[in-house]
């Protein structure tokens, strides 16, 4: 008789996989950190989307003072601020996406609320061939910390393929 | 997850597809030369990209791999006669030299010239470093021989095996790049298998079970470094690399060879699992040989005569539930290879990636099928896939221990790449 392995590997079988959702529609914050990453965010926020939300930072570099609060530390990308605590803890993964060579200070800060509220963080950095690998390292230093994943890419479609096949 | 045309376009490699373009492209084993092993010796049938094709080796030594059927009836030259500088069908006595040309067909006088019509389609088969390598691209296009650097290093410094994986290509290859699952599935063997045990990385891999990746591309296709906590906030990497379509290699460890793998289709729900093993400056020891002609670190025993693995779908890959229980294999299934290739099996032929739930720890597997799909865009335009050129082959994966503010792509610049009489560097 055929091992049971050997029966249910098979194409003939594989076809009775159930064919119900084996998961609920997640929550994905996609952060752009900087100026060139906004524009690129911007373009991806035209698209249909399951449940991923699109932000920036680039306006925000340094921690809050004391007395200020993250209360308007974030910007959708209308220009509304909204609170990068609040955000953060309704989110199930946060993309901050950064050009190779820009100032990406402002990930210490969301990186931050994120291990604060457990959230796990994957970093984007978007660049041609043409970037030093200085301008490189200077971006990685400030991400690396704060994210679990790190991608450096060089086609800046990359985001939306990632954020497809996340099914965000 | 893919969506289901972007699936059947990756998994798809035979001819007219897309992928199958693409691996018809650059130089891919074809058999081992341990297969043909002398002149005149019985013919092999080898299936690769879904074609149908018999390897050979003629009086005079010259590798042959030509249609396995007979252009006059059809029937398989596997039963031919191997005799006098040619392949003789035994239905009625045509001959074919090793390009494939008819050099004989007895019921036609030979001043007619008959023969000089019939010719199988063939493909060239060059042995390098114990392989017999094929291309099936246009002949116009064809690149030179292969680099690969375990290809390149003396006999007795390198070691290849293959095993039959029945399923697409792309869900064998995908676990090659896929660092996250060793941790789990091949707990067990990091600390038992003799090609692996003893080196310090494994303290490493084994301290810190929740590793921080970071996935660049690379000329040729991905590096993968999946980074680790080490003494004094230096942090451990092992890089990983991934060469378009399906070369991927292994981080060392310690003073082990080093080893990686192609995964070649067969057809779209069978690939062949090529795995080598190797060393620069050394040759294998004879425990390190004797380990791996054994199935050990991630080869296989196999079922004899054949290249299909001792434990197989057909005996449930001799599952030990008890052994499960008592963590000495963590799925059950002993052995790297196997324990791979049982859950990449189990899937089915073709997985059906609509219904995955990716994560982040997935970029390496996401960007590799963004690398691929973007190199199928390209050569639309009537680009060259990357992978064929020897920079590209080039390669070396590496472990090594970096200060934080490394980019491990930078700070280990020279051991991604071969350097000639130096070693892989490694932990
Ligand atoms: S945990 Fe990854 S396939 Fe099940
Ligand atoms: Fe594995």
């Amino acid at each position: 008789m055929q091992s049971e392995s050997a029966r249910m590997s098979s194409a003939a079988e594989a076809r009775f996989r159930i064919d119900a959702p084996n998961s609920k529609p997640r929550s994905v914050k996609v952060i752009a950190l900087d100026e060139p990453s906004e524009r690129i965010v911007k373009e991806l926020s035209q698209r249909t989307w399951n449940r991923a939300a699109f932000f920036t930072a680039s306006s925000f570099g340094g921690t809050p003072k004391q007395g200020e609060s993250f209360s308007g530390w974030l910007s959708d990308l209308a220009g509304r601020t909204k609170n990068l605590i609040e955000e953060v803890n309704s989110a199930d993964l946060v993309v901050m996406v950064a050009a190779a060579g820009e100032n990406a200070q402002a990930a210490s800060i969301i990186g931050e609320a994120c291990s604060l509220k457990r959230v796990t963080t994957t970093a984007l950095v978007l660049g041609g061939p043409s970037i030093s690998d200085e301008a490189l390292s200077k971006t990685l230093s400030h991400l690396r910390p704060w994210a679990l994943m790190l991608v450096i890419a060089t086609a800046e479609d990359y985001i939306a393929d990632m954020l497809t096949a996340l099914r965000a | 997850m893919l969506r289901k045309e972007q699936n059947d376009l990756l998994c798809q490699t035979g001819p007219g597809t897309p992928m199958g373009r693409m691996f018809r492209a650059s130089w891919q084993p074809a058999l081992l030369a341990e297969e043909l092993p002398e002149n005149e010796c019985p013919p092999v049938r080898v299936k690769l990209l879904g074609e149908r094709l018999l390897a050979w080796r003629d009086t005079d030594g010259n590798y042959a791999l030509t249609d396995e059927f007979c252009a006059h009836r059809g029937v398989s030259l596997w039963f031919g006669r191997n005799e006098h500088g040619g392949l003789r069908c035994p239905y009625h006595g045509w001959k074919y030299d090793h390009t494939g040309q008819c050099t004989e067909v007895p019921s036609e006088p030979s001043e007619s010239g008959y023969c000089q019509k019939i010719k199988l389609k063939s493909y060239p088969l060059v042995e390098r470093g114990g392989v017999l390598w094929t291309y099936m691209g246009p002949p116009e296009q064809q690149p030179p021989l292969p680099e690969w650097e375990f290809a390149m290093v003396p006999a007795s410094h390198s070691f290849m095996s293959k095993r039959l994986q029945e399923s697409n290509w792309l869900q064998a290859m995908e676990g090659g790049i896929d660092s996250s699952h060793v941790s789990f599935l091949h707990s067990g063997e990091l600390n038992s298998d003799p090609l692996f045990k003893g080196s310090k990385g494994n303290q490493y891999n084994m301290n810190d079970m929740k590793p921080v990746f970071e996935v660049v591309e690379s000329p040729g296709g991905l590096y993968i470094g999946a980074r680790r906590n080490a003494e004094n906030g230096n942090y451990y990497w092992r890089v990983t690399q991934y060469v378009m379509p399906a070369f991927t290699m292994i981080p060392p460890r310690a003073d082990h060879p080093v080893h990686g793998h192609f995964w070649v289709p067969i057809d779209d729900e069978n690939c062949w699992a090529w795995s080598f093993d190797y060393k620069v400056t050394r040759p294998l020891s004879d425990k390190e040989r004797k380990a791996m002609e054994a199935g050990q670190g991630i080869h296989v025993a196999y079922v004899p005569g054949t290249y299909i693995p001792t434990a197989n779908k057909t005996n449930d890959y001799l599952v030990d539930r008890k052994a499960q229980k008592e963590g000495r294999t963590f799925s059950g299934v002993f052995g790297i290879a196997m324990q791979d290739a049982s859950l990449q099996e189990s899937m089915g032929p073709i997985v059906d990636r609509t219904k995955e739930n990716l994560v982040s720890t997935d970029n390496g597997i996401i960007m590799a099928r963004h690398r691929l799909l973007r190199a199928l865009k390209t050569m639309e335009n009537g680009d060259m896939p990357p992978g064929i050129v020897a920079a590209h082959q080039h390669v070396r994966s590496a472990a090594v221990v970096l200060p934080p503010d490394k980019h491990f792509k930078d700070a280990a610049k020279e051991a991604l790449v071969v350097q000639t009489g130096k070693e892989h560097v490694t932990v």
